[in-house]
């Protein structure tokens, strides 16, 4: 209650603080008095010049009143305004004087105007022989010099042409003239003309230039000891966008706590902020980082100490414990290293995944060792050669909906008595592909797919045998009734995970675990992420404080849960 | 303006030596304030854009009638009282895209607020609180001035209310003296202006007064 009053007296009080840098012109202070402003006292005849009248309000302020002026000449023969674009232009029509007028809101001036009857010599065109990038537009001004010595700017009187208006157009109507467009990269050539004299000026159109970056994404937040690829968009001068990403410099303002590689892959190291930035050609663009969930302390590795039959592979994991009480897997940033590397060797195929691969058999033991940002954790690895003996497939029966997935594990026992999971090494069949498939790749070995209504065998083979009696899976179809997603509501505390569980209802009154191939979506990830989409679906890990949904979609049915993060 | 402070301070100090302990008052009371109020740099909006508008310090009063909740009760230690409250500020300057030009004529804003106010009470004689009050106000711009030409000459009733905070002395049973703090602020009023068109503006001020209330 305390911090709700607190709350509300201090929105009431900045509430207050309303004033901004004003937009609205003073028209309450009375107009006492104007004053016509031109470039030159005379013209050369079939010239114009543009005036501009300057109010006087009251002697506090002055303002360009140009605008609301009405304007006539003492002698509209020799001078007068006859640009109805451009009502405060007046041309030279005759050599003579003219006394031209103003009124403004009951307030008047004159000028008294000359006009000669000087004839032009010379045309100069600014800027000379001008590069532009693709996109941009050049005003070119015409100053002309006069056979009386004098010079006048001639842009709005003279005659604009492009030599080539593919590449740049030049405007030579009351609104645009002198304004030159590029069109696209090349050459072309400006002219102006007046009466009888003419110059012109190349015009180079170059390829765009970078004008602004994006990085995305944009001020997001991560875990420490994690990774996260941002992508830089660089906009350019011709409106066209492209991806960078690999073209930038990429830098990060706090190398203590984040660091970026050069393909923009962020590697979070410790809490706190840091500025990732991107830049190309003098442009640079930035992303805020804020890194949460404690600094890495320790890591633990799994299996622990395992003794591995010599040419068998295991999946590693390495979990992190971090100064704010939580832990997580942090297996897809580690380094690993073997010290006996002939021994055994680690792959990660990405995905946060680590294989160890068992390469030689050991004298003694050898220490696999996982390290984050100068943190280790440590294991023994022993590689042994015993015989095998026989190999077993578990479960012995699955009963899958079409359309769903299970696991088989295999496991060998060997001539010294001992057992290992070799499902990473076994060769798996499924007796009818029609049924059932069976994967036999990567980390999903042993994963099948009930493909239709029916009965198959599934089947491992490894080191020359295969299991005796192979695993039976029934696939029947069921219709999906209901998805239901747990924990639900959730309660995550940052850096921390939670597993959660989509489970398939249906009509039979059955239900299956669909966890690893329901859909899982979060809406504001900079709340809540999911620890590693490949190797752990449906694990959510706290962010930041705040609230977030999680949203788990199977078999056209979702089914959401809120998430608290504290 | 200087002489009010040095009398308020004056009393305030010499009251603060000397503190014996009263029962306390419960039932009606009526009251009556007297202060400075500040009234806030506004920002004003019509169709042309917007400016400033910046105000003069002015005194305000106002006039209290309520009820001190006994002791304990269910709705807690304090009171609550009907409150109106008269405050008169010269518009002293007002800024365009220009600059900042004199202004002239007075806002006036008189306002009835129903007062909530929770106390803390013990043996003391002081007593702080803080307050919250919603209610009405009837803002008159009177002659409203720019460069000495009309702004607006008009009059709105808007929503009002007000955070406060503050501290009671009880001179006697049913006599006590209140100094007090207030934030007070309306829903944005409209006026019009020469030309026929209507401008927005805020309204928020802080005021700081005195006040003496008695019990029956």
């Amino acid at each position: 209650m305390f911090r709700l009053i607190c709350a509300a007296v201090a929105i009431l009080l900045l509430s207050s603080c309303g004033t901004e840098t004003p937009t609205r012109q003073n028209d309450f202070t009375p107009l006492t008095s104007i004053q016509i402003v031109a470039a030159a006292p005379s013209i050369a005849v079939n010239t114009s010049t543009k005036l501009t009248v300057i109010g006087n309000f009251s002697g506090l302020f002055t303002r360009d009143v140009t605008s609301q002026a009405i304007w006539s000449s003492t002698a509209p023969a020799v001078a007068n305004f006859v640009t109805p674009t451009s009502p405060s232009r007046v041309t030279g029509l005759a050599p003579g004087p003219a006394v031209l007028t103003a009124t403004v809101g009951g307030q008047s001036a004159t000028f008294n105007l000359m006009v000669t009857s000087a004839t032009v010599s010379l045309i100069t065109i600014t800027p000379a022989t001008p590069s532009v990038p693709l996109g941009q537009n050049v005003q070119f001004t015409a100053t002309g010099t006069f056979s009386d010595g004098t010079t006048q700017d001639l842009t709005f009187d003279a005659t604009w042409t492009s030599s080539d208006a593919t590449v740049a157009t030049v405007g030579d109507t009351a609104t645009d003239e002198g304004l030159a467009k590029t069109l696209k990269a090349g050459t072309s050539t400006i002219s102006a003309a007046f009466q009888t004299a003419s110059n012109s000026t190349l015009m180079t159109v170059t390829a765009p230039v970078l004008q602004s970056i994006a990085v995305t994404p944009a001020n997001p937040k991560a875990l420490s000891a994690s990774t996260e690829q941002f992508t830089a968009t660089g906009t350019y001068s011709n409106g066209t966008s492209a991806d960078i990403t690999s073209q930038v410099i990429w830098s990060s303002s706090q190398t203590g706590i984040a660091t970026i590689a050069a393909t923009g892959k962020v590697t979070t190291l410790t809490q706190g902020a840091t500025v990732i930035s991107a830049a190309l050609n003098g442009v640079t663009g930035n992303s805020n980082l804020k890194v949460t969930g404690g600094n890495l302390t320790g890591i633990t590795v799994t299996p622990a100490n395992p003794r591995l039959v010599l040419g068998t592979t295991v999946q590693l994991s390495a979990n992190g414990f971090f100064s704010n009480g939580s832990s997580r897997d942090i297996t897809g940033v580690v380094g690993w290293s073997v010290g006996s590397p002939t021994v055994g060797s680690v792959s990660t195929p990405g995905g946060g995944v680590a294989l160890l691969t068992a390469n030689a058999v050991t004298a003694a033991p050898t220490t696999l060792t996982a390290t984050f940002n100068a943190v280790t954790g440590n294991i023994n690895l022993t590689v042994a050669a015993p015989l095998l003996q026989s190999l077993a497939i578990f479960p012995a029966s699955l009963d899958l909906a079409v359309g769903t997935t299970g696991r088989f594990t295999a496991t060998a026992t060997f001539s010294d008595g001992t057992q290992q999971d070799v499902t990473l090494n076994a060769n798996w069949t499924a007796s009818a592909a029609g049924i059932a498939t069976v994967d036999n790749t990567g980390i999903v070995k042993g994963r099948v797919h009930g493909v239709a209504s029916g009965s198959a065998t599934v089947n491992a083979a490894y080191g020359g045998l295969s299991a005796p009696t192979a695993a039976m899976m029934t696939v029947r179809a069921r219709t999906l009734t209901a998805l239901t997603v747990t924990p639900s509501p959730a309660t995550i505390a940052i850096g921390n995970p939670v597993a959660f569980t989509a489970t398939a209802v249906y009509s039979d009154g059955t239900s299956q675990n669909v966890t690893e191939i329901a859909t899982w979506t979060i809406d504001n990830l900079n709340i809540a992420a999911f620890a590693d989409s490949t190797n752990q679906p449906g694990q959510v890990v706290g962010i930041d404080t705040s609230t977030a949904v999680l949203t788990a979609s199977f078999g056209g049915k979702s089914q959401t849960v809120n998430i608290t993060v504290h | 303006m200087k002489r009010i402070f040095l009398m308020m301070i004056a009393l305030s100090l010499s009251l603060l030596i000397c503190g014996p302990v009263r029962a306390q008052h419960i039932g009606p009371y009526v009251g009556a304030n007297f202060g400075v109020n500040l009234l806030m740099d506004a920002k004003a909006t019509d169709e042309l854009g917007n400016f400033n508008m910046s105000y003069s310090p002015a005194l305000q009063w106002s006039a209290v009638v309520g009820w001190d909740l006994k002791p304990n009760s269910s709705v807690g230690e304090g009171r609550v009282e009907l409150e109106y409250t008269r405050r008169s500020n010269s518009l002293d300057s007002v800024e365009f895209v220009e600059g900042k030009v004199s202004g002239g004529g007075d806002l006036t804003a008189d306002s009835l607020l129903l007062n909530c106010i929770g106390m803390i009470r013990d043996e003391s004689s002081w007593s702080p609180y803080i307050l919250i009050g919603l209610g009405a106000a009837r803002l008159d711009a009177s002659g409203l001035k720019v460069s000495g030409q009309p702004l607006s000459t008009d009059t709105t009733t808007v929503f009002a209310y007000q955070l406060g905070t503050g501290v009671d002395y009880a001179l006697t049973d049913a006599l006590s003296l209140d100094f007090g703090y207030r934030f007070f602020g309306t829903t944005a009023p409209t006026f019009t202006e020469p030309g026929g068109q209507r401008f927005k503006t805020d309204y928020f001020s802080h005021s700081v007064d005195v006040g003496l209330r008695v019990g029956f």
